[in-house]
């Protein structure tokens, strides 16, 4: 799930210029223009920024955002750090963000009244408590930090307000979060399916 | 085993020198933020002005964003726009605010109208019929309309510079013959009431003209620095417009993690409702605004003085109760003192403008209470009367017209901040 290693952002593979071949001069001067604004731009961001950015590349969540787009996301969270042990949300409080791990593990938990049932460890690159970038329904189990672990949270209504800002960004990071609720009711309904075929079987 | 008791008690050293860190750092910032205060309070009401400004135009900014432009040269473009409408607004103001030579002409004027409808209001029928109501009038306003008088009688150096505008001085052209007519008019106005001491005549003019010398230099000053001060707010309104949630993440960041989803939620919530009430509360008074201007066109007056009155009245309607009464006095002196009105509405009598006026305000108030505040506001931050009343008295009296204005926004604030606050503080279970 972590970053692909090496990779640079700055510097373009080799062998892939985009001046090879007859290319008009228009063309050219058009292709070089945008190139000096980009570098611009990316030498203009600081490096922590530089940093998220690559890292939200590799989260599936926003496999579908262009770097532009992914530089708007980069400026709505919020990174947090958190301590062995440290709760990052517990269940029954209403949710208002999702988070992603940057870095370290953290544990979901759902408490009963005598047990602690863990549901998942989660490690970099992942994310958790999706749901409440929906609404602000009660959260369904704890996350628990089991190590010292860095995370970047993305607030609801930051994401409402990206709507009217950039909707072409906001489309893209709710048809993600549609497509995994999605996939998830589809492997629940297996699931249902798989565990009481006699029941649905009679319902018929 | 000694490693991990090494760690747990060095851990425990560390969490207590934390704690007297931040008591200590809490405590330092609270002695010098109360000296800030205190030494620097007359910047505190600009800085609130500007940000509240930010805060109600905000949607602005954000509805009209284009989305290939630099953010901070489209917050440059909104404000240079916003600049150039409230440019225009107070040029065509100005331009109603009187100079020397009008306020002396508005003085004779409004002396001459009123002694004129005093007069009238008093004067005995040939059949004799309402003198008890006349006579009753004459006791009551008599002594009120001497006060006026006094108020509006022109001192020897400002008769000497009336009859100089009169024949054309300083370049501007002489005062109409109607209202020097007027002037030689109120020269023969007396006292209604005969005092038992001292005998009626002209006022003591060069008196009072004395002591005006110092107070004029100390308004001088102190308008200097009120200036100054004030620069402040359009600085903070382009500098928070500027601002793309650096600030407020300034603010979360300085959060403990246990109350970060909290500490967004509040702001939000806190955010959108003063929001919501400064820019419904911004609408409504342009609503009663325009409704007296249309009013007043209706009735004929002059467009421009129309319009003035409504911006006036329209900003006063911010304070509730007392801006009605505020917009019509304006209205009514304006109506007292206006000549040749021809009404735009058939059949209306220009004589009664005055009570016109009076029934333009009661409509224009009428129609904030039953339609533009339940439209506008709809009902999102409901304060009891009463409590209005109070806030208005204690703002009076803390901070003059300033506090009376900022009264009602401030409760609304301290309201919402409070309630949200408490109802997230139960729900994230922390209380």
């Amino acid at each position: 799930m972590g970053a692909p290693a090496g990779q640079n952002f700055l510097i373009e593979p080799a062998g892939q210029s985009r001046f090879n071949g007859l290319i008009p001069m228009s063309a050219r001067k058009f292709a070089a223009d945008k190139l000096l604004w980009e570098t611009l731009g990316r030498w203009k961001r600081s490096s922590p920024e530089l940093d998220r950015i690559q890292f939200l590349k590799t989260v599936p969540f926003f496999d579908q955002l262009s770097n532009r787009q992914l530089k708007r996301v980069s400026d709505i969270t919020f990174e947090r750090t958190y301590q062995t042990d440290e709760l990052i949300f517990e269940e029954g409080q209403p949710g208002a963000a999702l988070f992603l791990i940057l870095d370290g593990k953290i544990a979901i938990e759902v408490c009963r009244e005598t047990s602690t049932t863990r549901l998942a460890v989660l490690e970099t690159g992942a994310f958790f408590g999706e749901m409440a970038l929906l609404d602000d329904t009660p959260r369904s189990a704890t996350a628990r930090a089991l190590e010292r672990t860095r995370t970047l949270a993305l607030y609801r209504n930051d994401l409402n307000g990206l709507v009217y800002r950039h909707p072409r960004t906001a489309c893209r990071i709710y048809r993600s979060l549609a497509t995994m609720i999605g996939d998830r009711l589809r492997s629940t309904n297996e699931l249902v399916q798989m565990k009481t075929p006699a029941d649905t079987a009679g319902l018929g | 085993m000694s490693n991990v008791q090494d760690f747990e008690e060095k851990e425990r050293e560390r969490k207590v020198r934390r704690k007297v860190f931040y008591l200590t750092f809490a405590t330092l910032a609270l002695i010098f933020g109360g000296f800030l205060l205190w030494k620097l309070s007359s910047l505190i009401l600009p800085i609130i002005v500007g940000c509240l400004l930010a805060l109600a135009f905000r949607p602005v900014k954000e509805r009209f964003r284009i989305r290939w432009l630099p953010h901070e040269i489209q917050v440059l473009c909104s404000f240079a726009a916003i600049g150039v409408v409230l440019f225009f607004a107070f040029n065509t103001f100005r331009k109603h605010i009187p100079d020397e030579e009008q306020k002396l002409e508005f003085k004779v004027r409004l002396k001459y109208k009123l002694n004129d409808r005093y007069r009238q209001l008093v004067a005995k029928s040939p059949e004799g019929k309402s003198n008890a109501v006349a006579a009753l009038l004459e006791k009551e306003l008599g002594p009120l309309m001497d006060k006026i008088n006094q108020v509006l009688t022109l001192n020897a150096e400002e008769r000497n510079l009336f009859l100089k505008y009169a024949a054309g001085y300083s370049g501007k052209p002489p005062i109409q013959s109607k209202f020097v007519d007027y002037f030689r008019a109120n020269q023969t106005t007396g006292k209604y009431v005969i005092p038992e001491e001292t005998p009626a005549g002209t006022a003591s003019p060069t008196a009072p003209a004395a002591p005006t010398q110092p107070p004029a230099a100390e308004e001088g000053t102190s308008l200097e620095s009120k200036f100054s001060a004030w620069i402040l707010a359009p600085l903070i309104f382009l500098f928070l417009g500027f601002d793309n949630g650096q600030i407020r993440r300034f603010f979360i960041s300085l959060v403990p993690n246990r109350y970060f989803e909290l500490s967004l939620t509040v702001l939000d919530r806190l955010d959108d409702a003063i929001g919501r009430y400064l820019r419904g509360t911004l609408i409504e008074c342009f609503l009663v605004g325009l409704t007296l201007a249309l009013g007043l066109i209706l009735l004929g007056i002059p467009p421009g003085i129309a319009v003035a009155i409504g911006v006036v009245s329209g900003l006063l309607n911010a304070i509730p109760f007392l801006g009605a009464v505020i917009a019509l006095v304006i209205g009514v002196s304006y109506a007292l003192i206006a000549e040749d009105v021809r009404p735009l509405i058939p059949g209306l009598n220009p004589n009664d403008l005055a009570l016109y006026v009076v029934i333009l305000v009661v409509i224009a108030h009428v129609l904030d209470d039953v339609v533009f505040q339940p439209f506008v506001l709809g009902g999102a931050v409901n304060v009891h009367p009463l409590v209005v009343v109070i806030a208005i008295i204690a703002g009076s009296l803390i901070m003059g017209l300033w506090g009376m204005l900022f009264a009602i926004p401030t409760v609304v604030v301290v309201k919402t901040a409070v309630e949200t606050f408490f109802k997230e503080l139960k729900d994230y279970r922390i209380i």
